[in-house]
C-alpha cells in the first residue's frame, strides 16, 4: 500500500531535517558548482567565457541531482543495517517494496532540494533568467528520480554506511566523466541522447545556450530516465528480499 | 499460541535449525534454552516471520511481537516518535495511538525519556524502548530474544515483574536465553534447544526429573551432551 510508502517518506524526511550537520555539508556540495564558476568568471572575461561556463554549469548541475539525497541514502538502507534497525522496520506488516518506495521519495526530496540550491547559485553568479531556471529544474527532475534509486540501490547492496559511502563518491563521478566524454567526443552525442545523465546533459546544454529544443525528445528521455528508475527500484526490493542484505552477513 | 513442527534452515553449508518443534502455550513463558549457536534466534526468526524456513511450518494463531537481538532505534527521533513511527506502520488510527503510547510507556516507566532523542539512550533505555515497541500493538504472543542481555539489575528485576504480568494477563511468552539460573526462575515451561533440534520440553521440575538430576544444570548437561561427547570426555 502507497500509505505505507508514505509513512516511511515522511519519517525519514522529519528525521534527517534533524541532522543538521550533514544537511549544511550537502548543502556546500550543491554550491561547490556555483563558486568555482563564480571564481572562473571573473578569471575570464569575453566571447569565449560564457561556452565554458555553460558547459561547466551543465556537469556541475547533473553532479548535484547526485549529491542532494546521498546523505540520506547512505543511511536509509545502509545505515539502518548498521545500527540494527532494518529487522525491527521489515517485522511490521509492510511490503519491502514499499520500504524501498518511501526511503526513495525521501531521498529525492533531499535531491531536489540540492538542485534547488545549485540553480538558484548559479542564477546569482551567471545571472541567467528565470524561466531557464524552471526548464532546466525541470529537465532534471527524472534524473533526480534516477539518481535516487541508484543510490538507494547502492544503499541496499552495500553492507555497511562505509562501504556505501565508498560506492556513493564513486557514483557522483559518473556525471564528471559522462560530462568530460562529451567535451571530447562531440558527435557520440546523437546516439547518447536517450541515455539518462548523458542526455540530461545534452538537454540543459541545448538549454542554456538557447538552442532549440524538442519537446517530443526531452519528453521521451524524461520517460526513459524515469522508466530506468523504476526497474533499479525493483532491483533494490528484490535485494532486500534476501537475508543475506537484510541481516548484513 | 505458538506451534512449529520440523523447521529446517541452513545458510549455505550451515545447518542452523535441524528439524526444530515444540509449542507454547497461552498464559505461559516458555524458554528456549540452548547454548551459543543452537539455533535460538534463527528459530524465533523464523517465528516473527522475517525469516523463511526451508522445511516445516509455524502456526501462530494471534498477532505476534518481538524483540530479538536488533534493537536498533532511530537516534534523532525521540523515544515516543520511535513508537510512533512504528504504530502507524501496524495501521493503529492515530487517537489510539496516541492512547497506546501513552499507557506502554507508563508501563514500562518510560514517562521521564518518553520525549529525549534517543541518541544519548543507556542500554537499558534503548532496551525499554524497544520492547515499547513490541508490545505497541498489544500482540497476543511475544517474542524476545536473551532480553535481559547488557541490562543492570534493577532492570532485570523490573523487566521479570513485567513479563510475569503479561503472562498472567493470558499472553503466550518465549523468551531464548542461555542463562539457566533466568529460564529457572522464569519459566513455566522449558525447550531445550541443541545443534538445532529440541531434545527435551517441560516444566523445569519435569526435566530434572526426567534426566534424574538435582538441578537444571545437570539436566541441561546431560541432555544437550550427546554419548559420543560423553566418552570422548572420559578418555581425555
Amino acid at each position: 500500500m502507497l500509505v505505507h510508502a508514505l509513512i516511511v517518506a515522511r519519517k525519514e524526511i522529519r528525521d534527517h531535517l534533524r541532522d543538521t550537520r550533514s544537511l549544511v555539508s550537502s548543502m556546500f556540495y550543491a554550491l561547490m558548482g556555483p563558486l568555482v564558476v563564480g571564481m572562473v568568471s571573473i578569471a575570464v572575461h569575453g566571447e569565449k567565457s560564457s561556452a565554458v561556463l555553460v558547459s561547466m554549469m551543465s556537469v556541475f548541475a547533473l553532479v548535484a541531482t547526485f549529491v542532494g539525497g546521498m546523505n540520506v541514502a547512505m543511511d536509509a538502507i545502509a545505515g539502518e543495517r548498521e545500527r540494527r534497525s532494518l529487522l525491527p522496520l521489515l517485522m511490521n506488516p509492510l511490503l519491502r517494496r514499499d520500504v524501498i518506495i518511501g526511503k526513495w521519495l525521501a531521498i529525492s526530496l533531499f535531491a531536489v532540494a540540492g538542485v534547488i540550491i545549485n540553480l538558484s547559485g548559479f542564477a546569482v553568479v551567471v545571472a541567467f533568467p528565470f524561466h531557464l531556471l524552471i526548464a532546466v529544474t525541470l529537465a532534471l527532475i527524472p534524473l533526480v528520480l534516477f539518481a535516487a534509486a541508484v543510490e538507494l540501490l547502492i544503499s541496499t547492496w552495500s553492507r555497511n554506511i562505509k562501504e556505501a559511502h565508498t560506492y556513493l563518491s564513486l557514483v557522483i563521478f559518473l556525471p564528471m566523466v559522462i560530462g568530460m566524454f562529451l567535451v571530447f567526443f562531440p558527435h557520440m552525442a546523437s546516439t547518447w541522447l536517450w541515455l539518462p545523465v548523458a542526455g540530461q546533459q545534452l538537454l540543459i546544454d541545448l538549454l542554456t545556450k538557447g538552442a532549440p529544443v524538442s519537446l517530443v525528445s526531452s519528453l521521451a528521455l524524461s520517460l526513459v530516465t524515469a522508466a530506468s528508475a523504476v526497474l533499479i527500484l525493483l532491483a533494490a526490493a528484490k535485494l532486500l528480499h534476501r537475508d543475506e542484505f537484510v541481516y548484513g552477513s | 499460541m505458538i506451534q512449529t513442527r520440523n523447521l529446517k534452515k541452513s545458510f549455505g553449508a550451515v545447518q542452523a535449525v535441524r528439524d526444530l518443534s515444540f509449542s507454547a502455550p497461552d498464559g505461559a513463558i516458555t524458554g528456549l534454552l540452548g547454548s551459543n549457536g543452537a539455533g535460538k534466534t534463527t528459530t524465533l526468526r523464523m517465528i516473527c516471520g522475517v525469516l523463511q524456513p526451508d522445511n516445516g511450518w509455524v502456526r501462530i494463531d494471534k498477532p505476534v511481537g518481538a524483540l530479538l537481538d536488533h534493537i536498533g532505534l532511530y537516534p534523532r527521533l525521540t523515544a515516543r516518535e520511535n513508537l510512533a513511527y512504528f504504530g502507524e506502520l501496524r495501521g493503529i488510527p492515530p487517537i489510539q495511538l496516541a492512547q497506546r503510547i501513552e499507557q506502554v510507556l507508563s508501563q514500562l516507566g518510560m514517562d521521564a525519556i518518553a520525549d529525549r532523542r534517543t541518541a544519548g539512550f543507556s542500554q537499558g533505555e534503548r532496551m525499554k524502548t524497544a520492547l515499547a515497541r513490541a508490545i505497541l500493538h498489544s500482540p497476543q504472543n511475544l517474542l524476545l530474544d536473551e532480553p535481559t542481555n547488557g541490562l543492570d539489575v534493577p532492570s532485570v528485576r523490573a523487566l521479570r515483574g513485567l513479563l510475569r504480568q503479561m503472562r498472567d494477563s493470558g499472553m503466550c511468552i518465549v523468551l531464548s536465553s542461555h542463562i539457566l539460573e533466568e529460564v529457572r526462575i522464569l519459566c513455566d515451561n522449558v525447550a531445550i534447544v541443541s545443534a538445532g533440534r529440541v531434545v527435551a520440553q517441560g516444566s523445569p521440575e519435569d526435566l530434572c526429573s526426567q534426566t534424574d538430576s538435582q538441578s537444571l544444570e545437570d539436566a541441561f548437561i546431560k541432555l544437550t551432551t550427546s554419548q559420543e561427547n560423553l566418552e570422548c570426555l572420559s578418555t581425555l
